[in-house]
């Protein structure tokens, strides 16, 4: 105690000094948060080519699901269009009267799971047919329309379109119904397997990436021995011993997310050209769609998520074998 | 301040490190415990850091158990004591000034009183302006002044020191033994292991001997060495 002004001080900090107050505990304890990740980021980029390699492999390991799982998005959102088009076509018998027709109308709209019900008269459909097919004067000169009245019928779901299509085909004046769902059902159900593989390639690859981060934090751990000793003669805690090796895995496991964020923007662009191709020779306006904001964002916390439990898992069945001896 | 109370450990396999140890020391007292290499010194002073557990009796600290304090709250009891190494256990990746910060950063200090503890510590053993220098640039003596400066930058009530001088030639141990007088002087209380015969003799101190195991002779004379 040089001068009076220091040891009031340490008169406020308890006799021995080793008594801290809670501001300070919680400043100590927030610059050793910042400190333990600059170090954590430090130590990675002091072995680039090692750290570049865990990276790179976490990033293989959710690139892959994550692509089959956008592919799937995109195919269902493809197939969407499709199922708004999976109409019910109802031809009606030849020669019933207009009013019997309206009462049919009627009929269609009210059964269950009917979306929408358009009426195409025989002669509308003459007309769309002489103007899209090319044989307008041809058909002129026949005697009578050979068209039949029609509905399109739109249903709510596509599970209740093999229903509707029983129950109109027993109304008495249908001539025939038509529906092309069959190879839609094939692939909702096509789709519904892909989803479920991008799931269990997903858990299969995250257990994967726990198991490379694992990896790499065990060697971590075993080249900071001395270290770790002598933090915790001078009275480290186990959290405090851990904090460092679970920043590492955290930032491997997001560092790796990002990475494979930039794998998916490469692929897609690589992709874009060929599938802009296909939209175009069927006239559609698809266009692939991304990770986007809120996938980018799952991604990162995904890869969080595994990196940490990863360096979790290393830590637990590591860290306690080391004690000063 | 420190009570062992008919103490024993024995380790795995059966070989007795020390057979019912009783002595008490009290705050601010200066000690030295000598003995041959495998008379138990270092296993006493690992008790005293709960590196050991003992196998029977009882060890107090400031008349608290430490038998009963569980291995989550050893950190804490830990941040009360100071230690001093042989091999002074200092870490070559980082600076001077990085190691003996260490208990400061592990106990939460703040940055700036960090600093500040830091250097007065430095300052005590005549280090200050090596601060920057990695450890490994130092002398023996200079490391191991570094040891004691992070043993105590925390101002531990207890100093243990384990053969502090082992490496040192004498006009050096002379000097850290002085050091650690100045610690006992404001009130830390000093345990040293050493069979540095000369030199304890010279300190005119309290010694405890320990022969295989046991406490054979406590007192400040030294009588018949």
């Amino acid at each position: 105690m040089a001068t009076n002004s220091q040891s009031r001080d340490s008169n406020q900090r308890g006799a021995r000094g080793n008594v801290i107050s809670r501001g300070d505990k919680w400043r100590g304890y927030r610059y050793h948060h910042r400190s333990t990740l600059q170090t954590s980021l430090q130590k990675m980029l002091r072995e680039p080519f090692q750290s570049l390699l865990t990276i790179v492999v976490i990033a293989i390991a959710l690139t892959l699901p994550t692509a089959l799982s956008l592919g799937i998005d995109n195919m269902r959102q493809l197939s969407g269009g499709i199922e708004a088009s999976a109409q019910i076509s109802v031809f009606v018998k030849k020669g019933a009267r207009p009013a019997a027709v309206e009462e049919m109308a009627s009929q269609l709209k009210k059964l269950s799971g009917v979306a929408t019900v358009t009426h195409i008269s025989a002669e509308s459909a003459l007309e769309e047919f002489k103007t899209l097919s090319g044989f307008g004067s041809a058909l002129q000169y026949l005697d009578e329309n050979p068209l039949p009245d029609a509905f399109l019928v739109q249903p709510l779901l596509l599970s209740d379109a093999a229903r509707l299509v029983g129950e109109i085909r027993d109304m008495t004046l249908v001539d025939d119904v038509q529906i092309d769902m069959e190879w839609l059902q094939k692939l909702e159900s096509l789709l519904d397997i892909g989803r479920q593989l991008s799931l269990a390639l997903g858990a299969a690859l995250g257990v994967g990436v726990i198991l490379v981060v694992g990896n790499t934090i065990r060697l971590a751990i075993q080249s900071r021995r001395d270290e770790i000793v002598v933090v915790k003669l001078v009275g480290g805690t186990d959290a405090y011993v851990r904090r460092p090796f679970l920043y590492t895995g955290l930032l491997f496991g997001v560092f790796g997310a990002m990475t494979s964020a930039l794998m998916l923007v490469i692929l897609s662009f690589w992709l874009e050209g060929a599938v802009a191709e296909l939209a175009g020779l069927y006239h559609s306006q698809f266009r692939l769609r991304g990770l986007g904001l809120g996938g980018f964002f799952a991604l990162v916390g995904a890869g969080g998520v595994v990196g940490l439990l990863g360096a979790w898992v290393a830590v637990g069945q590591h860290l306690r074998s080391i004690e000063p001896r | 301040m420190i009570r062992f109370d008919n103490l024993s450990k024995r380790y795995e396999g059966g070989f007795e490190a020390l057979r019912n140890v009783s002595f008490e020391m009290d705050a601010g007292e200066m000690a030295f415990l000598t003995g041959h290499s495998g008379a138990g010194k270092s296993t006493l002073l690992k008790l005293l850091m709960l590196i050991e557990r003992p196998t029977s009796g009882n060890l107090l600290i400031n008349g608290k158990n430490l038998n009963r304090l569980p291995r989550a709250k050893v950190p804490f009891y830990r941040r009360q004591v100071g230690v001093v190494f042989q091999n002074h256990q200092l870490l070559f990746d980082r600076s001077v000034f990085e190691n003996v910060a260490l208990p400061l950063q592990v106990a939460g200090y703040s940055p700036a009183d960090i600093g500040r503890r830091v250097r007065a510590a430095l300052d005590s053993v005549g280090l200050l302006d090596r601060e920057q220098e990695n450890p490994i640039a130092l002398s023996g003596g200079e490391q191991q002044r570094v040891g004691i400066a992070r043993a105590v930058v925390h101002k531990p009530k207890i100093l243990l020191a384990d053969e502090p001088t082992g490496n040192l030639d004498p006009q050096l141990s002379a000097e850290i033994m002085a050091l650690f007088k100045r610690f006992q002087d404001v009130g830390v209380t000093v345990l040293i292991a050493s069979h540095d015969i000369n030199l304890i003799n010279r300190m005119n101190t309290r010694i405890m001997r320990l022969n295989q195991g046991e406490l054979e002779q406590d007192g400040v004379s030294y009588g018949g060495y």
